[in-house]
């Protein structure tokens, strides 16, 4: 009889108590494994990734590596296209994202004229986003390049081995790519102006279904990544860059300066250290595990960084 | 009994306070329902304002045409409002709080990650944007606010829901609470009631009861005081009343018989002095005469014989002239206080009027002035009484002065239920020391040679007014005459009518 209206405040009471265990196990999760508590302290890490496979993996690689050393991070998945991200970053929405050095220098300093070297190109670029406020971290071993890929039997049949070879295929060559590759000078632009080839058109879609639309038919040419799980088997042909439009695309997170200088040099030490341990076959594994195993980016990146500790 | 009024209080405590706490909840209900009615209309704003600032978006992106995205800017200027009063709307529940949370999260990303950047974009690149806002990203985020606002309206429409059945129960459960809780209340109260019959309300009742036979009379009740508390006291005081009168009345009973016994006594021998005197009167009358008439003889048959002896004769008859005189006074001194007078409407005039003709001789002797001030009033006397006594005070009015010529005035005024006749002069007057003695029989303040008179007048005139049922008194001072008053009561009773205006403004 007098216990439903003191259900009431129980229940809130309870409410409150199971608030108060979730919020202390929320803490315990990001504090509990290092001692350096200090660096949770503050505004959170905001980590942003764009639209794809890899860039979800090594969002979850630099965000589960950093929360093991105790920052708080939080991760924005499938911002978009190097655009954007770049923007949210220069806008402030993020303090750091993967970005591959070509693209950074081609789409978004603008650069065409590239330096042949990595290292150099990586300088050019450090020093571009340097005048922004931002800066790069150490880049990756892996260079996950651009790159046009055909069937096999196109490649046989039609003789297709280089890019210029899409000259040769009839009519209007079509080419399943994500969206921003039509504006882009790794994407049509280059296409065209390097290789001169006239007819080409780019049929947008989102990165991953060109995979289909080539097997389909429905386009003639897939604009891929070279570290694609998918190109693993060997189902595809890659045309060969001869005249390089695509450069070396290693990867680098850019991040805010005044970020790096806050959260002091854990930050950069943790990122490097992941970052050198990313070679092209490393990644092209995950990035298969994935796409072709459907796994979760997040395990295979916990599954990563729990197998092969830093000096493990 | 302390117990029960204990438990009472606290039935009728917990009833209402169960009552506020329910009452208290159904307002909070109430508050919490037109908050997550506000929270569903700030929500489906804040819908509003996003899918605004997307198709302003790719309006622009698509045109790069500024005013496209005007509406955009504006709904990007005004969403932070709404997310706030959004947040001012939310309860602490949990829940809300959670999806509240992500709401915020998602809002803060679709506008920094993807709006924000893509107008800037836009103006820097617009080929570049183009290519960009075809890609799913701002749809998928909006979808994601869409979301989430679609959760905070589930649960605010669940929150709503709840207080609602929340609401409803309570309700029936105060019923329940105040219907069972008051007729517990009752049932208890009725008990203490019935208790209250029993062990209060029976021994007080007992106690009154007792108190109405001993006003009745009957000493001898007494109620049982067995108790130890307030009521045993009142039993007990009220046994020791009881006591206390029946003593008393014992000791009265016999002091009221003692007291009659004397007033039967005093009455007797008082009857048996008055006819003693009345006797006594009669019979020393008939002597006196006999002597008066024998002296006369002699006087008249051997005067000359008599010589010298004459003047013996005439000192004989003298005495037995004023002998006779005294008895004749006593025998109406002793006649006023036994007779009750019969009271007839007596107009006071014609009273005075016969009492002035009788007196004719000794006022016109005296030179005396008499007159009546005013008009006299009908009164309710004895018409031979009130004769004797205007003659007694006017016969005195005139005797008692020193050699002026008298003058008398009678008058009478109206004093509350009597009327007070009045008789004054302006004689010798009293010392007003004296002024109580002169009533008393025999009593004269002036020597017997200067004034004649046997000293019974106003004894007699006292007796007949007390017979009345007034009374009778003198203003005097010595020189400056005196005022005598008797009151006497009215004919007709006018102070016993009814007062004929002050009813009347009603």
């Amino acid at each position: 009889m007098r216990g439903r209206p003191l259900a009431v405040p129980v229940g809130r009471a309870l409410a409150a108590l199971a608030v108060l265990m979730l919020a202390l196990g929320g803490c315990g999760e990001d504090s509990s494994p290092t001692p350096s508590a200090q660096q949770a302290q503050g505004e959170p890490i905001r980590i942003g990734t764009k639209n794809f496979t890899e860039q979800y993996l090594l969002g979850e690689l630099y965000a589960q590596a950093l929360r093991a050393e105790g920052f708080r991070v939080e991760l924005k998945r499938n911002i978009g296209s190097s655009e954007i991200v770049h923007q949210a970053l220069v806008g402030g929405g993020i303090d750091l994202y993967p970005e591959y050095v070509g693209v950074l220098l081609s789409e978004v300093a603008g650069v065409t004229e590239r330096p042949d070297e990595d290292e150099d190109a990586y300088q050019l670029a450090k020093e571009l986003e340097r005048r922004e406020g931002f800066t790069l971290l150490a880049q990756t071993p892996f260079s996950d390049q651009n790159a046009i890929a055909v069937l096999p039997a196109t490649a046989q049949r039609e003789g297709v081995l280089e890019l210029g070879d899409l000259a040769r295929l009839r009519g209007e060559v079509t080419i399943g790519a994500p969206p921003e590759f039509a504006s882009r000078f790794e994407g049509l632009e280059g296409l065209e102006e390097v290789y001169d080839l006239r007819d080409l058109r780019a049929d947008a879609m989102a990165i991953g279904l060109q995979y289909d639309a080539l097997d389909n038919g429905q386009v003639d040419a897939a604009a891929v990544f070279t570290t694609d799980g998918r190109l693993a088997e060997g189902d595809y042909v890659i045309l060969e860059d001869t005249r390089g439009l695509f450069a070396s695309q290693r990867v680098a997170p850019v991040i805010s300066q005044r970020v790096l200088e806050a959260k002091g040099p854990r930050l950069a030490e943790t990122l490097d250290a992941l970052n050198a341990r990313l070679t092209t076959s490393v990644m092209r594994e995950m990035n298969a595990e994935v796409d072709l195993r459907d796994r979760e980016a997040a395990d295979v990146a916990a599954a990563f960084l729990r197998t092969r500790a830093p000096g493990g | 009994m302390l117990l029960l009024s204990a438990t009472v209080a606290v039935l009728l405590g917990t009833t209402l306070g169960l009552l506020i706490v329910t009452v208290a909840s159904q307002r909070g209900a109430a508050r919490e329902a037109f908050r997550s009615q506000e929270a569903l209309i700030t929500a489906s704003r804040l819908q509003g304002s996003f899918v605004q600032i997307e198709n302003g978006l790719r309006g622009f992106v698509a045109s790069r045409r500024e005013r496209f995205l005007e509406p955009a800017e504006v709904a990007l200027d005004s969403y932070p409002r709404q997310l706030r009063r959004l947040d001012g709307l939310a309860s602490d529940e949990p829940r809300q709080r959670r999806t509240l949370a992500d709401l915020e999260t998602r809002i803060e990303d679709y506008v920094g990650l993807w709006a924000l950047p893509l107008i800037t974009l836009a103006r820097k690149d617009p080929a570049s944007a183009r290519n960009v806002v075809v890609s799913n990203e701002g749809r998928v985020r909006l979808a994601g606010i869409d979301g989430a606002l679609d959760e905070l309206a589930t649960v605010k429409r669940e929150v709503v829901r709840d207080n609602a059945q929340r609401a409803d129960d309570a309700s029936t459960l105060a019923i329940g609470f105040g219907v069972g809780g008051l007729g517990l209340v009752l049932v208890v109260a009725a008990g203490v009631a019935v208790y209250l019959g029993r062990s209060v309300v029976r021994p007080v009742r007992e106690v009154a009861r007792a108190t109405g036979r001993v006003a009745g009379g009957d000493l001898s009740t007494r109620v049982p005081a067995q108790r130890e508390d307030e009521l045993g006291d009142l039993a007990r005081s009220f046994n020791e009343m009881a006591d206390r009168l029946q003593v008393n009345r014992t000791e009265l009973a016999a002091r009221t018989e003692q007291l009659e016994h004397s007033n039967t006594e005093l009455t007797r021998s008082n009857r048996e002095l008055e006819q003693f005197a009345s006797v006594t009167s009669h019979d020393l009358q008939a002597p006196l005469v006999t002597v008066a008439m024998y002296a006369e003889l002699l006087e008249r048959r051997h005067a000359a014989e008599l010589g010298e002896g004459l003047e013996l004769v005439a000192g004989i008859r003298g005495a037995t002239g004023h002998a006779r005189t005294l008895i004749r006074d006593l025998l109406d001194y002793s006649r006023a206080g036994r007779e009750q007078p019969s009271l007839e409407a007596v107009p006071a005039e014609t009273v005075v009027e016969h009492a002035l003709e009788s007196l004719a001789g000794a006022i016109e002797t005296a030179g005396a002035r008499v007159r009546i001030d005013g008009t006299l009033p009908v009164v309710l006397a004895d018409a031979a009484g009130l004769t004797r006594v205007v003659q007694n005070l006017v016969g005195n009015a005139v005797k008692f002065v020193d050699g002026r010529a008298p003058e008398v005035t009678i008058g009478a005024q109206r004093e509350g239920a009597w009327w007070r006749l009045w008789v004054r002069d302006n004689g010798i007057g009293m010392d007003p020391a004296h002024a109580g003695r002169i009533f008393e029989p025999f009593q004269r303040l002036n020597g017997e040679d200067a004034y004649a008179g046997t000293g019974i007048g106003l004894a007699v005139c006292e007796r007949i007014v007390e017979s009345h049922g007034g009374r009778i008194w003198v203003d005097s001072a010595q020189g400056r005459g005196s005022t005598f008053s008797f009151t006497l009561a009215p004919a007709i009773d006018h102070a016993a009518a009814p007062a004929p205006t002050v009813a009347a403004g009603r």
